[in-house]
């Protein structure tokens, strides 16, 4: 009887222990011996159905057990890096261009150059250059080098307008291939901001933008950027950056083509878009399955030009990555080959209407096919070939230096601050940031 | 079980006429004799102590793993700069240099004491409730009860039931405002509101606690106080604030004290609630700085020099109510 009390007491202990250090450890693969990767992305409900379907067609035709984790857009940073950090890596996952040099310098994605140059089921050539370059990275200057992931897809933000409400107001459609300037595109913002049910308040506006993902595609065609070319400076203080800031603002304050903020609160632009009561709204791909269900007749048109005469846009992009700790690399390589670029994959993606192919040959069947909206899907592939740029924070090392000019930009859009006054105040604090990420990018490279 | 199996070594060690040394008593002059025989059932005394170490081992290596290592590493890790992926490099107090010229932290630190203005009222009206349902009135056991649902509801759910609540559009906050004529805010949207908000929650949710411990407290009070005291004629006012308030006050005392430390943590319904950090950080708590420049931005480092100032300051505090108490503290006996 105390024997087995001391034997009851110690293999408590250990028990507790053990299971204490087994629920540490854990993954990898199947006890069976078949090969098993899990996969972790983010996504809405149609984009989680089309990659479950292109997932199980991989698994069929390679006889490889692929486990889905799937977050919703929010949450998925912070659970990808609650993984990295705790050594539970995903065999094959979603990574920004932003994350690149991080990973890549922590030895947390792999260096899959060597399989993707040399595979005979992806051409290069056919894939759109900005994706693949986006997760090129050299050891000190991103888009160049080895590539660590191929794009999940690239995501061309363009602008579109009401084509319905237009043609209500009599409006002549803007031409796709010549841009609004500036002055334009507030003229017309006027005419179409009216009182349209006569109660004494605007119910339909000009447009009503997101400040966060739409004062770029302003400030670059203004002559303004955010760094200067070698990423060292925050170059927000010019006065092209901070005419174009407060002209955005004035949008709102000034010429009220805009809802005012207490309206913008109380039900987001987004939402007014959808209902009809905005005239220019940003389209990007992943919008088109719900735009498609709208009922007003919508199409694409190069943002409004500034000083440049140049419209200009960003192209946003999510890679897919391999582990550097996968158990099966060449699978966990063929799955990423297989999102990123198998035909029937992407077909599939594509007819879910949540991105462009990421094959140029099959983007343009898709262009020239008019049976489906939007009409001026060209609008969509010249971003991406052409006039796309980079979001400002994707090449450098993080993004909080970007993060800390719209932290404490509204005073700016309420019109209680001059953009000129805060951009000069921002400067400094984003430099700052800047340096210290610029700072950690070398030592993180000279330990490697 | 464990308490009575550690009872065990203590009663056959002084039947054996051992000193917890394990020395056996020698009474001074007789150091001639050869050294008493070993204590008669050794091994049963050993294995006494063996089991009771051995219990005691668990929550003393608990202790040590899932504590005093996590504390003495990020000691370390404050002291280094570390993205959680590959090794720490040492810095130095550089982290701390970082902090003193960080305006966010100030802000966090600022917002999370803020938020805090929510202990004294919840502490008012928990008391007020605990008298009202102190009385024998029909509903009290029903009252008591509705009181305590928010305490055992998960604060997750509860934030995003707020969360709800406060949307200025179609929220419930905005609708009964809107009874009595009144046009809400978009409560988390707008920097001025979004504290108040989050501190009408926060007190919601701990009322039914504080309530149910001032209940016991007051139940507590000894009848012959009441007596005495409406003999001499005082009245309900009085007796309350002489015999009822300083009654309860080791309740209060020790609602204060966690509710600080509790509050100096907030994070969980400042993550669901606001997840950017609110407008212009102006919900963002310590808590949640820490957790942003941890795993978004990876500075563990950062992070854990912020976590060691947290902590000291958290310990400061309370050292000081423990003092201030102790200086206020008397006895009824």
């Amino acid at each position: 009887m105390k024997k087995s009390r001391l034997t009851t007491a110690l293999a408590g202990t250990t028990i507790v222990t053990s299971m204490l250090v087994a629920g540490c450890s854990g993954g990898g693969g199947n006890d069976d011996g078949s090969k098993k990767l899990t996969f972790m992305f983010r996504g809405g409900e149609d984009e989680k159905a089309a990659y479950e379907k292109a997932v199980q067609a991989f698994e069929t035709a390679n006889d490889v057990e692929v486990d889905i984790i799937v977050t919703t857009a929010d949450d998925y940073n912070t659970k990808l890096k609650a993984a990295i950090t705790g050594r539970q890596i995903p065999d094959v996952f979603y990574i920004a261009p932003g994350d690149v040099q991080g990973y890549v310098n922590n030895g947390v994605v792999k260096d899959i150059t060597e399989y993707v140059e040399g595979s005979e089921t992806i051409d290069l050539d056919n894939v759109w250059a900005y994706g693949v370059d986006s997760y090129r990275y050299d050891g000190t200057l991103q888009g160049q080098g080895a590539i660590y992931a191929l794009p999940k897809d690239v995501g061309p933000f363009s602008f579109g307008y009401n084509k319905t409400m237009f043609d209500a107001a009599g409006i002549p459609l803007p031409d796709p291939d010549v841009p609004l300037t500036f002055d334009e595109f507030v003229a017309i913002s006027k005419q179409l901001t009216v009182d349209k049910d006569g109660d004494g308040a605007v119910d339909q506006w000009g447009t009503g933008l997101n400040v966060q993902w739409n004062l770029q595609p302003f400030v670059w065609s203004n002559g303004g950027d955010w760094l200067n070319e070698d990423r060292t400076e925050v170059t927000v203080d010019t006065p092209e950056f901070a005419e174009t800031l407060q002209w955005f603002a004035d949008l709102t304050n000034v010429e009220k083509v805009t809802p005012s903020p207490a309206e913008a609160q109380t039900l987001d632009t987004y939402q007014r878009w959808m209902k009809g009561e905005i005239g220019f709204f940003p389209v990007a791909p992943w919008d088109i399955s719900t735009y498609e269900k709208l009922d007003f007749e919508w199409d694409l048109i190069p943002y409004p030009v500034g000083s440049t005469g140049e419209t200009a846009t960003w192209t946003g992009t999510l890679g897919i990555a391999v582990s550097n700790t996968t158990e099966y690399p060449e699978e966990a390589t063929k799955l990423v080959e297989f999102l990123a670029a198998d035909a029937t994959a992407q077909q599939s993606l594509v007819d879910a209407g949540i991105q462009v192919p990421n094959l140029k040959d099959m983007a343009q069947t898709w262009v020239d096919d008019s049976t489906t909206q939007p009409a001026n899907k060209q609008e969509f592939l010249q971003i991406v070939e052409d006039y796309g740029r980079p979001l400002p924070a994707n090449n450098t090392y993080n993004g909080e230096w970007y993060d800390e000019l719209f932290t404490n930009i509204q005073p700016v859009l309420d019109g209680d601050v001059t953009a000129e006054a805060y951009l000069k105040e921002a400067q400094p604090k984003m430099q700052a940031f800047l340096d210290s990420a610029n700072e950690q990018a070398e030592q993180a490279a000279a330990l490697n | 079980m464990a308490h009575a199996r550690a009872d065990a070594p203590a009663g056959t060690s002084s039947a054996a006429t051992i000193v917890p040394g394990g020395a056996p008593r020698n009474p001074a002059g007789i150091s001639s004799t050869p050294p008493p025989p070993r204590p008669k059932r050794p091994r049963l005394h050993r294995r006494e102590h063996l089991v009771a170490a051995a219990f005691v081992a668990i929550p003393v290596v608990g202790f040590l793993v899932f504590t005093l290592y996590p504390l003495g590493y990020s000691f370390y890790a404050s002291l280094t700069s570390w993205n959680g992926l590959s090794d720490p490099q040492f810095i130095g107090l550089k982290n701390y240099v970082t902090m003193a010229g960080d305006p966010y932290f100030r802000k966090a630190l600022f917002n999370t004491f803020f938020l805090m203005i929510g202990i004294p009222i919840g502490l008012i009206l928990s008391l007020v409730l605990a008298l009202a349902l102190n009385r024998k009135m029909a509903g009290t056991t029903f009252f008591r009860t509705i009181y305590y649902i928010p305490v055992i509801s998960s604060l997750a759910a509860i934030a995003i039931l707020w969360q709800w609540a406060y949307n200025g559009d179609f929220g419930l906050v905005n609708q009964a405002l809107g009874l009595v004529g009144i046009d809400g805010p978009n409560w988390l949207m707008d920097k001025d509101t979004v504290k108040p908000a989050l501190i009408i929650m926060s007190v919601w949710k701990g009322l039914g606690y504080s309530m149910l411990l001032y209940l016991a407290a007051i139940q507590s009070v000894p009848r012959s106080l009441y007596e005495a005291a409406s003999l001499d004629g005082a009245n309900a006012f009085q007796q309350f604030r002489s015999i009822t308030l300083p009654m309860v006050r080791p309740v209060t005392f020790f609602l204060v004290v966690t509710s600080i430390i509790g509050g100096a943590q907030i994070f969980i319904e400042i993550n669901i609630m606001t997840p950017t950090g609110g407008p212009e950080f102006s919900s963002a708590s310590v808590v949640w700085y820490i957790w942003q420049k941890a795993f978004e931005n990876l500075q563990m480092g950062y992070a854990s020099a912020m976590s060691i100032v947290l902590g000291l300051i958290v310990f400061v505090i309370t050292a000081i109510q423990f003092r201030v108490n102790a200086r206020n503290s008397f006895s009824v006996d």
